[in-house]
């Protein structure tokens, strides 16, 4: 049995992974437009121009490079809308077969862990390949770090791709509303783009502490575990919300079922509605 | 007297105030071929939703005994997926422990050059032959089909037909839903949904 669920399983995540992989816009985007988007950044913010940047994990102010911080918040925005996408995509368009899967006996629990798995992974090999291209352009202090402030960024804005893949019935509606979310999300967390960055409200939003993360990779040695709960409590509370969606969506209603018998026959009684 | 695989107890479903579903029995013996016929938006596309379990209706029951094939009328594929992939994915899906089932309909059915190919570049009417095989590969005892064979050439739909022919001589309870029927003799019943519910329209004694 346990055999059985293990095989079952590795099957759901294979091919979730596989459908991923086939994702043509998202590698296009991967190529394209992170590295791209980097240059054009860090072109548009002025190489020498320090600024504050209030980090919580210690409550001081840093006294950072706008250029450098600057890049990291590209590398969130540009991590965020990919992995949002990428998970909305998928979730959207299997709706139907999820569901097809479930009504012939697939067990709705290995479907959903099969998903999260491919989000994981997802969220995990975009945002090293955002956190090593970054190296092109600047060497932050710790680079394993950045990447897991990315990979935070990612998991949460993976969760709401998922979410939003659930709940919404139109294709344009999703994207919107993720590139909405990660492009405000992820500017407000930067001085250069939001004055009021340093402010309290700021820490409310899910990509505060993946920021928090990124910056402390980026110009400090300080490494705020608490924080990687912190962003996490956002990837459970879109997981949860979705994938109570996707439960509900996915459902087959109870039908009365009964051990099978094999034998044939060769006459029978109909019945006659009135 | 055998019982029957499929039995449908008083079934109402309604979207809104729009009554589809006004009490509808009937019950599907195995080794039979059972067919539904009416007009489009009559309900019978609701009515084997509901058998399959897919949708809830508002009152009734439905009892199934043994394992059951549904093929919906829309194809429902994985267009990232190639044929052979979904055949594997529906393997694990049913727990079966090869695909030789699977082999041999992809066989019948003619399209074994489209294996390795993605479901997304398949013609309409391929799509709908592994549509078809996925609900058959598991050698259910129910087979609820709707609109089956939409999209088949001739030679397709003949070979469809020898497959029923086949299924029913192994104890297989078949149901197809359709809106039109060239072949009803082929069936030992065809039942016509109207105003909700379903009446004989034809029998054929065994």
């Amino acid at each position: 049995m346990i055999g059985s669920i293990g095989r079952r399983y590795l099957t759901a995540t294979r091919y979730a992974l596989f459908e991923q992989a086939r994702n043509r816009m998202a590698i296009m985007l991967l190529i394209a437009f992170v590295p791209i988007w980097y240059y054009l950044v860090g072109l548009f913010t002025i190489e020498d121009t320090p600024i504050d940047f209030k980090f919580r994990v210690t409550g001081a102010f840093l006294h950072v490079s706008g250029h450098n911080l600057t890049l990291l918040t590209a590398g969130l925005s540009a991590i965020t809308l990919i992995v949002g996408f990428m998970l909305f995509t998928s979730t959207r368009k299997d709706r139907q077969f999820d569901q097809r899967l479930v009504l012939n006996g697939y067990p709705q629990p290995l479907l959903i862990l099969a998903k999260l798995t491919s989000l994981v992974a997802v969220a995990a090999a975009v945002s090293l390949y955002a956190s090593c291209l970054l190296v092109a352009f600047w060497h932050p202090g710790s680079l394993p770090l950045v990447w897991l402030g990315f990979f935070c960024a990612a998991l949460c804005y993976g969760g709401l791709g998922l979410l939003l893949g659930v709940l919404l019935r139109g294709e344009l509606e999703g994207f919107f509303l993720i590139i909405m979310f990660s492009m405000i999300d992820t500017f407000i967390q930067n001085p250069i783009g939001n004055p009021a960055a340093n402010q309290s409200f700021v820490v409310w939003f899910p990509a505060f502490a993946p920021t928090q993360i990124s910056v402390a990779g980026g110009f400090t040695h300080v490494v705020p575990w608490g924080y990687v709960l912190f962003s996490l409590a956002w990837l459970v509370a879109f997981v949860l919300f979705g994938l109570a969606i996707f439960w509900w969506k996915t459902r087959a209603w109870r039908v009365h079922t009964r051990a099978s018998s094999t034998s044939q026959v060769s006459h029978y009684v109909t019945e006659i509605t009135r | 007297m055998p019982e029957p695989v499929l039995r449908s107890q008083d079934l109402y479903k309604s979207f809104g105030r729009r009554k589809v579903l006004q009490g509808v029995n009937f019950s599907v013996y195995p080794g039979t071929l059972v067919g539904i016929v009416g007009e489009n938006g009559a309900g019978k596309s609701t009515l084997l939703r509901i058998l399959a379990g897919e949708l809830r209706p508002n009152h009734g029951d439905v009892d199934r005994h043994g394992t059951m094939g549904y093929c919906p009328q829309t194809v429902i594929l994985n267009d990232a997926l190639t044929v052979n992939q979904h055949l594997d994915y529906f393997r694990a899906v049913y727990n079966i422990s090869d695909l030789r089932r699977a082999d041999e309909l992809v066989e019948l059915l003619g399209y074994q050059e489209y294996r390795q190919q993605l479901v997304g570049t398949l013609s309409g009417g391929t799509k709908q032959k592994l549509n078809l095989t996925l609900a058959l590969m598991h050698q259910p005892q129910l087979l609820l089909l709707d609109e089956p064979y939409q999209g088949f050439d001739w030679e397709t739909y003949l070979r469809f037909w020898d497959l029923v022919t086949e299924l029913r001589e192994r104890g297989c309870a078949i149901l197809v839903i359709s809106h039109l029927f060239f072949e009803q003799a082929r069936f030992d019943e065809v039942y016509r949904l109207q105003e909700g519910q379903v009446q004989i329209q034809m029998l054929v004694n065994a």
